[in-house]
């Protein structure tokens, strides 16, 4: 009984993506967009509260899963981005024929997934739980089914994600064959005992690497993202862009520092390298983009490598687990927010606004554009957002542990992306709404949204401290 | 324990609440605007006279637990030289307040005022934080509203200057912040406990090592030479002064470029007094060359707005130039330069603005004969421009002549201050020739009949222009009580800067 109750949120998300599906079924056409998203919402609420329920922390279902601070907070992050990305979903998916049933469901039942990572306590879990993930988001991606891109997306995003869980496999196979086990606690303890890495063990390290490096988009294995992001429906990209992001990393810092710890000495040189890599990439193919959904794609890939920097200055200790922690949670929320304002904008396919459609955004929808602005400010890292104080966080752990050089290339690249941030900025707030622009869409569900998520960018920017402590006492029980 | 420095920071975040109240009425935008930077202005003179003078320590400090988890407080206080660079930057943002709701905007009225609202918080920040987090914030606060200020009410190429502007001083300030972590990093003490809070950092600064110090400081100062700017860093400024609005302008040189100038007074120098011995002839070099460099360039600008704004850069030189040579006259120097530039090139700037919004031009050549049929500028403008170059009996000559005196004594670097101090010297002299060879094209000369029926300064300008005017005097004429504010904190920065086991206790 105990081991059911230790999994209690899953059960709910799970409960909640079924009872979508039967309302959906049963439900008259018209009231289902409306009623939907507020049987979603409602659900995942309850999911949230139960998240916080005292279990006990240690391990059930016999050592195959662990229930610990890290997964509370873990837990807690994928709802609330559910609940983001459902909040603002709705006007799109009624105006381009989405089918409103399917899109929640798929978004609880990836949820659910993304919770079965930060609960795993063994290899098996932990791929189960990834591909719980994976899978219907490469549903998501080619929701809108008429469109030549969606599908694109939809089959790239697949094949490589496809590609990436084999060797991932492979990886956790050769990994198996030192152990001799799939639980995080025995394979740590024999990779102790073992000394220095022999063969095995590095291919197992190198196949994993790439496998995690494939699902967090770290350069060189972030081909998929710009096209699946480009291509998916906005508000699913919105989603994409943040929950299984924030996954990959609740399973890069399971296997890594969990099973992988004692490896640290191997692979945080080359984590702090592909940091470096992915933040510069990102941000420099970014800066060429003239799209906006484009341009936010390749920024979240800059993102990816500020988060991957604070991971592998691990050995820093509690400060770089509450770095990667605090910065997917502010990157969830900013990024997310992003995205979901270009949902203002009525367009074709699933197209993001350009630089020239955005021209006199402020205008038009003043609100919107302020929302989008303090978000971009945050993605930038200017103070008092949220996005400062993740930066903050990433610097000191990357300091502690010593690597100079990639704080410097960290402060750099923040000074790249701004540029790219603020020329939105700029083309909302200071050029005249001339030419094509877009028909803007009234959508009072996204506004009320994005209105409390902005906000809470700032204030928790101001006073994040709760969020901070929040973060470090998650990460405890990996990093000591 | 008082809270006036923190009422300083809330009063113009209160203000914004009526303005987005108000924000379909332009009209109650600017009283509203008015009214809080006034009440701000009386706060910070308040604070003035609740200010002990002679004392060198921090007063009306405050402290906050703010992040206990990381170590970080909210702290905040003043000393000589800030108490007096706050009242400035409030009396400049009052200034620039009342100018623009003149007509000088006519568009997006509320966001206009909300900017700079928003710009003051930041500005007065910096100048009252003792906590290097929390200067950060304020430092980087006061960047957004700026650049919103020059994107949105520039001139035609104002896209371009705006960028450029943030881009510069982001690629400073965000070096800046790995310093700021670096130090937070080095401040651990034996049971882990961080901090970043200044106090704090200067007794244990003893533990930041000389190669530690050249790279922390190398950082900082590379963020503060940005903001100030020091050659080579300024090409951002003659673009962002040109095309921001005219009150813009005012603050962009009134205050926030002495940011960085306080700074260094502030951090740079009593943290890392190795990092200053490794880099000083560098910075010394730097110093004199924008001092030369920028009369230079000054004189062959043909637009009336570039040439204030290089001669900015010449007399940032000067500020810098007297914070370099480590001793108390070039100190107290520096700190009264900042503020005679404050008021002087506000002012400047101020009256350019006048002038381009009743004629329409600000190319020198299309200038002339204004002597003639508009008195009153005219005399506004020969005293600040004669309290520019340095006239005795104007602001401008203590400042500068300090430093001089300053460079004059200075001792070290190759070449010492028999080689530096006539250099800058020099730097006096071409001031005043290309700024009287300005007045001579702008004010004499043939009167143009187009500007004949344009009316004199309007009482609303004329109000912008006398406190500054004022000021100016009385600097002149009676420094000895500004320097008696500034003395004692100078002091300490100098001697924490010289001597690297100079320890204080600053207050507990």
């Amino acid at each position: 009984m105990t081991d059911v109750t230790a999994v209690y949120p899953e059960i709910i998300v799970t409960a909640v993506a079924m009872i979508v599906l039967v309302v959906d079924a049963t439900l008259d056409r018209r009231r289902a967009p409306t009623a939907l998203p507020i049987i979603t919402i409602a659900g995942l609420v309850v999911a949230l509260a139960s998240v916080f329920n005292d279990v006990p922390a240690g391990q059930y279902f016999r050592g195959f899963v662990t229930v610990d601070a890290f997964a509370t907070f873990f837990r807690a992050v994928f709802i609330i981005l559910a609940i983001f990305a459902a909040a603002v979903s709705p006007a799109y998916l009624a105006r381009r024929m989405v089918p409103p049933g399917e899109y929640y469901a798929i978004i609880c039942f990836s949820t659910v997934g993304a919770m079965t990572i930060a609960l795993s306590a063994d290899l098996i879990t932990l791929f189960i739980g990834l591909e719980t993930m994976t899978i219907p988001i490469y549903v998501l991606a080619g929701i809108q089914r008429s469109d030549r891109f969606a599908n694109e997306a939809a089959l790239k995003y697949f094949l490589l994600g496809a590609f990436s869980s084999a060797l991932l496999l492979y990886g956790f196979a050769w990994l198996y064959g030192v152990a001799r086990a799939t639980d995080f606690v025995t394979i740590a303890s024999v990779l102790t005992s073992q000394g220095i890495a022999n063969g095995p063990t590095i291919v197992a390290l190198a196949l994993i690497t790439v496998g995690l490096g494939f699902k967090a988009a770290i350069v060189p294995f972030h081909q998929w993202t710009p096209d699946a992001y480009d291509g998916a429906p906005t508000p699913a990209t919105a989603f994409m862009s943040v929950g299984p992001k924030a996954a990959a990393f609740a399973a890069i810092l399971r296997v890594m520092l969990g099973a992988l710890g004692p490896l640290s000495v191997d692979w945080s040189a080359m984590l702090a390298v592909l940091a470096a890599l992915t933040m510069t990439g990102g941000n420099i193919v970014a800066l060429a983009q003239t799209n906006t959904k484009r341009m936010l794609a390749y920024s979240s890939i800059a993102h990816t490598g500020y988060i991957l920097a604070a991971v592998a200055a691990a050995k820093a200790g509690p400060s770089a687990g509450a770095a990667v922690l605090f910065y997917v949670f502010a990157y969830g929320l900013m990024n997310l927010g992003a995205f979901a304002c270009l949902l203002y904008m009525d367009l074709e396919g699933t197209r993001g606004a350009t630089l020239d459609e955005l021209n006199g955004f402020a205008r038009r929808q003043p609100l919107g554009a302020l929302a989008f602005a303090v978000f971009l400010v945050s993605l930038t890292g200017i103070p008092p957002t949220i996005g400062f104080v993740a930066k903050f966080v990433v610097i000191q752990p990357v300091l502690d542990a010593g690597m100079a050089w990639l704080a410097v290339v960290i402060a750099l690249n923040a000074v790249l992306a701004a540029f790219y941030y603020l020329r939105v900025v700029v083309r909302m707030y200071m050029y005249e709404p001339e030419g094509t622009v877009p028909r803007l869409i009234p959508g009072r569900g996204l506004s009320v949204s994005l209105g409390l998520a902005s906000l809470a960018v700032v204030v928790l920017g101001i006073l994040p401290n709760s969020i901070y402590e929040w973060a470090r006492e998650a990460a405890l029980p990996l990093v000591r | 324990m008082t809270h006036l420095l923190s009422l300083l920071v809330v009063i113009p975040i209160a203000g914004l609440i009526p303005l987005f109240i108000f924000r379909r009425d332009a009209g109650a935008a600017k009283q509203v605007a008015i009214t809080t930077t006034a009440v701000e202005l009386a706060v910070s003179i308040w604070m003035l006279a609740q200010f002990k003078v002679g004392e060198p320590g921090f007063q009306l400090v405050e402290r906050l637990d703010w992040l206990p988890s990381l170590g970080i407080s909210y702290l905040v206080g003043v000393d000589g030289i800030s108490v007096l660079l706050v009242p400035m930057t409030t009396l400049l943002t009052f200034i620039s307040v009342l100018y623009s709701s003149g007509g000088a905007i006519k568009t997006r009225i509320t966001e206009y005022m909300t900017a700079f609202l928003l710009l003051e918080v930041g500005m007065v920040g910096v100048f009252i934080a003792l906590d290097l987090f929390l200067f950060y914030i304020f430092f980087e606060l006061m960047l957004v509203p700026m650049y919103l200020i020059i994107g949105i009410w520039g001139g035609p190429r104002r896209i371009y200057a705006t960028l450029k502007f943030v881009l510069f001083t982001l690629a400073g300030s965000l070096l800046m912040l790995v310093g700021i972590v670096a130090v937070y990093i080095a401040s651990a003490d034996a049971s882990g406990s961080r901090t970043l809070s200044l106090p704090d950092l200067l007794e244990l600064r003893g533990r930041f090592s000389a190669d530690f110090q050249f790279w922390v400081f190398l950082a900082f100062a590379l963020a503060f030479a940005i903001k100030l700017p020091m050659v080579p860093f300024h090409t951002w400024l003659p673009d962002a002064h040109v095309e921001a609005p005219t009150a813009g302008s005012i603050v962009l040189a009134g205050v926030l470029l002495k940011a960085g100038g306080y700074g260094f007074l502030r951090f740079g120098l009593p943290l890392f007094p190795f990092g200053v011995q490794a880099w000083l002839p560098l910075l010394i070099l730097l110093s004199v060359v924008a001092i030369l460099y920028g009369a230079i360039v000054s004189a062959v600008q043909k637009d009336l707005k570039k040439l204030v704004a290089y001669s900015s850069v010449a007399h940032m030189g000067f500020v810098t130039l007297g914070i370099f040579v480590l001793n108390l006259q070039g100190g107290v120097g520096a700190v009264l330069q900042m503020l005679n530039h404050g008021f002087v090139t506000g002012a400047l700037f101020l009256l350019v603005g006048i002038q381009y919004e009743k004629t329409h031009r600000r190319m020198i050549a299309d200038l002339g004969g204004i002597a003639n049929t508009w008195p009153l500028f005219t005399t506004f403008f020969g005293v600040f421009v004669l309290a520019s170059l340095g006239l005795p009996g104007l602001n401008g000559f203590v400042g500068e002549f300090l430093v001089l005196i300053g460079s004059f004594k200075f001792t070290g670097v190759p070449l010492g201050g028999l080689f530096w101090g006539p250099a800058a010297a020099i730097g006096v002299i071409l001031a005043a020739i290309y700024l009287l060879w300005m007045f001579q094209r702008v004010m004499y000369g043939p009167v143009r009949e187009a500007y004949r029926a344009l009316p004199d300064m309007s009482r609303l300008e004329i109000a912008c222009a006398l406190p500054l005017l004022l000021l100016t005097v009385l600097l002149g004429v009676l420094p000895q009580p500004f320097i008696a504010y500034i003395e004692p904190s100078l002091d300490r920065v100098i001697r924490l800067a010289t001597d690297p086991s100079f320890t204080v206790v600053a207050f507990k």
